[in-house]
């Protein structure tokens, strides 16, 4: 069969696979952009920064600035990575675990006020954080969650924000029905349905959800800016802002420290991309 | 017996010698080390390595006491977080601040009144510190800010070099300026040294400026200012906005000359369209040959141009010229210090600290590292600023730092009053547009003062509210939740279950159960309550205060940005929405060909989406600026513009022939350039199409080829229905972030939505008006009307979305 096929279309299927290269490769050159000026600027000096085009690669390749960023007292680099790689796993989770049970219930159970609720739940991101900063922050006081990193991953183990579930149940419903009908018929329970037959055909979707929710808390940096005051518990996005304030940037280092934190979330995403490859293993129709 | 006496005797020596003091320390220790001071500062890197170090000294001299420095290294953010801390009765003791954001806090009684602590610090004098500073800080005769220091930007850096390739003397500070140029004074005219330094190239070009200040608006101020004009008749509680209009006007039109004219000085958009976006830029590189700004860039201009590297050349600084009718110099200034929170508990420890910090100890150190001019005018004159014979060699530019002490006896401050920055917003917006030369400078200043007047007539005549009755508040904020079970729930009412579907429903609750504890204990709370806010006029610091439907009116009748950030955000929105969602649906496609080295390509589409956003500004600064930048590098290139000619197309298009397109600095394309950034944040919803076309499973287009279906229809019959929920969801989401959006739009124009309000987002008024203008209330009804716009449209998607298919559907 693999056989009669790539000798039935060989010249189509090549021209596009061609076209296709093309567009990937000239993609990949646009969409680099940010990141040849990010690596381009780390490398450079003060002086070639201010002075040379924002094309051309460094002259001389400053490693120092590399290593000024990870032997800064005032921002510790290490201590700094720990405390967001703690947010961002602890988030990810509670994000890609509690929003799948939403999900599932949105997606192919029957309930009261279902289609309702599921407005209520798309409503919460409509409003504008900025607006419910004060009230937020006050219940966080109350709780005496100030200052501590509980604002920052606690709530996303409370059904995990409604774009996550939104996420999930859309792909939830791509599941053709009969798996759980069937499933249902042998008298399983939609605990067991949810755990043994929606989890493991939706890895692309969780793994979607869990790399973009830990992308998100490592990004993040209002709340994290907000909510945590002591040095010794900042964060990476925060603590690369000290090398861009008011009348005082240091570009080399930003660019440096900015690729640094990068690294990490670009492993993740690696990591992350098998299960998208893998798609929805159906094994219905076999 | 004599033994065992002596043993005791001895034991009780030991004791009284080892363990008594040891107790005694202890419970010193535990008495005193009670305090810990809560220090916050805005202060980046450079800055915070000194205060670390002070802080380090001060625990040490003073034991027990221990501070706690914060770094909140953002400037906007900073007096962001201190008013929600504030509000919450969660401030620091000691904090950060400056004439332009204390008097907010000082009339509601946030801060401390200082005065009274004066004498308890002995050699305390209030009178070692410059007036000015002093006086910038004092509200109604009290200080509420200790100054720390104090940053002249009536401040000129020269090249000397260019000055002797011209055959002028240094500037030594006795030169003036009039209303036009007066070659017979030679190098004692401003405007004369000014023009003579202008180069031009054989073309017209400018080759290099005489002249480049960091801003229009420093420029006009420093004119301005010079000759006894004001922005209002009272800094701190003004009434009339540029009561001397005509002057204004005329000094307008003398910027006008220099920068459009006669190109002695570029403007802000030549600097963003010739260079590198900053003027600073082209000092370094020699392309003007005085360049205005605060003593602050000292700094920096010692790290890019070190003495001895093969770029550095000699440079100065001169104080800025006096307009020849006044009798002094006076510019405009910068400058901060530290404030105490009324809330603090330890206020003789804080204020011990304040005076350490901003005191002769603290001023010297950040004098020595060259970050701050001290506010104390012994320390400004010792050798710790002004350069002696122990300055090390790579401290001593610029040399001449005695005029900074100069300069600072005449300085003049912006108006500090907090409904200025609300009030002035609309005078600079038709500045920004005078600036750029489209409109002229009567227009400008008539236009502009009489918005910025009826803006401030209408906050300083706000009516005697009454208080917000919070019990009515709550009942209403109650009978609401109620209201929301009911529309969930009263369509329900009366529906027969069977024992199977009532089985369902509970389990279907269990698997709600976390959601709908944190919706009621996290989410519902704080959304109830700024509905609340919505009706009130509120501060964040003063109890509210019932408005009623008084916010709404002032959208829709009183606030002219409103309209215009709504109108800005429905084209940015209707572009960017669907933009994205063909360009994401094409690269998933893309992505989703099997050819060799797919992950890697997946991964570069989404690095965009991985870059920092401290880091961004930057980057899309280095993309879009006009001459320079990546984008044009590229338009404008010869085998893309000599070929298909987009390049011109594009500048005819927005009117600019022959010039590239300046991108952000430029009102028809600022906010295409939005949404063109937004397009590199498509990487997101592209792996969330991937994902979909992934679940797509091979077997239907296995039959469809056995079919014999072209690709086209395999396309139109497999792919875009199956994909439908996916697409479905990037479309609702990417509405709501496209009426959300503002960082980007924040970041790149400092939160003007300039030029000329056109990329003046819903949100970045919302945002303006929450944190710049402190009106909490009218923000929280801004961003519920947000929340009804949203709301609308998504309904709308749903009831419409026939089109999405299902797979768990197709069988009931």
């Amino acid at each position: 069969m693999a056989a009669t096929r790539a000798k039935k279309i060989p010249i189509s299927e090549r021209f596009g696979k061609a076209t296709a290269v093309f567009l990937l490769l000239a993609g990949t050159v646009v969409f680099g952009l940010p990141l040849y000026i990010m690596l381009t600027m780390a490398f450079k000096s003060p002086h070639e920064i201010a002075v040379s085009s924002p094309w051309a690669l460094p002259e001389h390749w400053k490693f120092s600035n590399f290593t000024d960023v990870l032997s800064n007292p005032n921002v510790s680099f290490f201590l700094f990575f720990k405390n967001t790689l703690i947010i961002a796993v602890m988030a990810s989770l509670g994000a890609t675990i509690t929003s799948a049970m939403v999900a599932y219930a949105f997606a192919r159970m029957n309930f009261r006020g279902r289609d309702r609720l599921f407005i209520v739940l798309l409503s919460t991101m409509m409003l504008p954080g900025i607006v419910t900063m004060i009230p937020a922050y006050v219940l966080f006081k109350y709780l005496h969650w100030i200052n501590t990193i509980y604002p920052l991953w606690v709530p996303a183990w409370f059904g995990g924000g409604a774009f996550n579930v939104f996420l999930l149940r859309q792909f939830f419903m791509g599941i053709p029905r009969e798996f759980d009908e069937a499933a249902i018929l042998d008298g399983a329970t939609h605990a067991r349905i949810f755990w043994s037959l929606i989890i493991p055909n939706s890895k692309p979707a969780l793994a979607t959800v869990a790399v973009f929710a830990f992308i998100y808390n490592w990004r993040d940096f209002l709340d994290q800016l907000i909510f945590l005051n002591s040095p010794n518990k900042q964060t990476l996005e925060v603590g690369l802002s000290t090398y861009n304030t008011l009348n005082s940037s240091q570009w080399n280092l930003l660019m440096a420290a900015a690729v640094l934190v990068m690294i990490p979330v670009f492993i993740i995403f690696l990591a992350g991309q098998r299960y998208f490859v893998k798609g929805i293993v159906m094994t219905g129709g076999k | 017996m004599n033994k065992s006496k002596e043993a005791c005797i001895s034991l009780v020596k030991r004791f009284a010698k080892w363990f008594l003091p040891l107790f005694l320390l202890t419970l010193a220790c535990l008495s005193q080390a009670d305090i810990t001071l809560r220090f916050t500062s805005w202060d980046g890197d450079v800055s915070l390595r000194v205060l670390r170090k002070l802080c380090d000294q001060f625990e040490a001299q003073n034991p027990g006491v221990k501070i706690d420095l914060e770094q909140i290294p953002d400037y906007n953010v900073y007096h962001q977080k201190m008013i929600v801390e504030y509000a919450a009765n969660a401030a620091p003791d000691v904090a950060m601040m400056d004439p332009g954001h204390f008097q907010f806090l000082a009339e509601r009684g946030a801060l401390m009144p200082l005065n009274q602590f004066f004498s308890q610090i002995p050699g305390f004098n209030i009178k070692d510190y410059y007036p000015r500073i002093v006086a910038a800080h004092t509200l109604k005769g009290q200080l509420y800010v200790l100054p720390r220091d104090i940053a002249p930007e009536g401040l000129i850096y020269y090249n000397k070099a260019e000055f002797k390739a011209a055959g002028i003397p240094y500037p030594d500070g006795s030169w003036t300026w009039d209303f036009h140029e007066r070659p017979w004074l030679k190098s004692k005219d401003f405007l004369w040294v000014m023009h003579k330094l202008t180069l031009f190239n054989k073309n017209g070009s400018v080759k290099q400026y005489g002249y480049t200040p960091s801003g229009d608006q420093l420029l006009l101020n420093a004119l301005a200012y010079g000759c006894g004009l004001r922005y209002t008749d009272n800094p701190q509680y003004p009434t009339k906005v540029l009561p001397n209009i005509n002057g204004w006007i005329k000094v307008g039109d003398l910027l006008h000359d220099i920068e459009q004219n006669k190109h002695w000085a570029p403007s802000q958009l030549d600097v963003s369209s010739n260079f590198q976006s900053a003027a600073y830029q082209l000092f370094v590189r020699g392309q003007t040959a005085m360049y205005q700004d605060g003593i602050w860039q000292v700094p920096q201009i010692r790290r890019d141009m070190p003495p001895g590297s093969k770029d550095f050349f000699d440079w100065d600084i001169a104080p800025f010229p006096r307009y020849v009718g006044a009798p002094v110099m006076r510019g405009p200034t910068g400058g901060s210090g530290y404030a105490m929170f009324s809330t603090c508990k330890h206020k003789r420890m804080a204020w011990k600290f304040m005076t350490f910090m901003a005191g002769p100890v603290g001023m010297r150190a950040m004098a020595e590292a060259g970050i701050a001019q001290p506010a104390i005018r012994k320390v400004a004159l010792s050798h710790a600023w002004i350069p002696g014979p122990n300055t090390p060699y790579a401290q001593l530019w610029p040399h001449n730092r005695i005029i900074t002490d100069q300069e600072v006896a005449n300085v003049v401050f912006d108006p500090t009053s907090p409904y200025w920055q609300d009030a002035s917003s609309y005078l600079n917006a038709e500045l920004t547009t005078f600036f750029n030369g489209i409109i002229s400078a009567k227009t400008a200043f008539t236009v502009g003062r009489q918005q910025s007047q009826d803006r401030l007539d209408y906050l300083r005549h706000q009516a005697n509210l009454p208080r917000f009755p919070w019990a009515a508040g709550i009942l209403v904020g109650l009978a609401l939740v109620a209201g929301l079970c009911f529309f969930v729930y009263w369509p329900e009412r009366g529906k027969k279950y069977t024992t199977r579907q009532k089985s369902e429903n509970r389990s279907a609750y269990k698997f709600l159960t976390l959601w709908i504890i944190g919706l009621v204990g996290l989410t519902l709370g704080p959304m109830v309550l700024s509905l609340l806010m919505s009706v009130t006029s509120w501060d964040m610091i003063t109890p509210a205060r019932w408005r009623g439907v008084g916010n709404f009116q002032e959208a829709f009748t009183a606030d002219p940005r409103f309209w215009v950030s709504l109108k800005v955000t429905f084209i940015y929105t209707a572009v960017r929405v669907p933009l994205s969602l063909v360009f994401s649906f094409v690269l998933a496609m893309l992505l989703n060909v099997k050819v060799r080295g797919i992950p890697l390509y997946r991964a570069a589409f989404y690095i965009p989406s991985l870059a920092s956003g401290v880091a961004s500004s930057l980057i899309w600064m280095r993309i879009f600026s006009p001459n320079n930048g990546l984008l044009n590098s590229f338009l404008y290139s010869k085998w893309i513009n000599g070929t298909l000619h987009i390049g011109d197309w594009l500048s005819n298009l927005v009117g600019t022939p022959h010039t590239p397109v300046n991108w952000i600095g430029s009102e028809q394309t600022a906010l295409s350039a939005f949404i063109i950034m937004s397009l590199w944040g498509v990487g997101g919803s592209t792996i969330i199409l991937l994902a979909g076309l992934q679940g797509v499973p091979d077997m239907y287009y296995e039959a469809a080829t056995v079919d014999g279906a072209s690709p086209f229809k395999k396309m139109k019959a497999i792919t875009l229905p199956m994909i439908t929920p996916a697409l479905f969801f990037t479309l609702i989401t990417g509405f709501i972030a496209a009426f959300q959006n503002f960082t980007d739009v924040y970041v790149v124009t400092s939160g003007g939505g300039g030029p000329n309000n056109a990329t003046m987002l819903y949100m970045l008024n919302l945002y303006n008006m929450a944190f710049a203008n402190h009106r909490f209330g009218y923000a929280a009804a801004l961003g519920w009307m947000l929340f009804a716009i949203i709301l609308i449209v998504t309904l709308i998607q749903f009831q419409t979305s026939k089109w999405v298919y299902y797979e768990a559907d197709v069988k009931k």
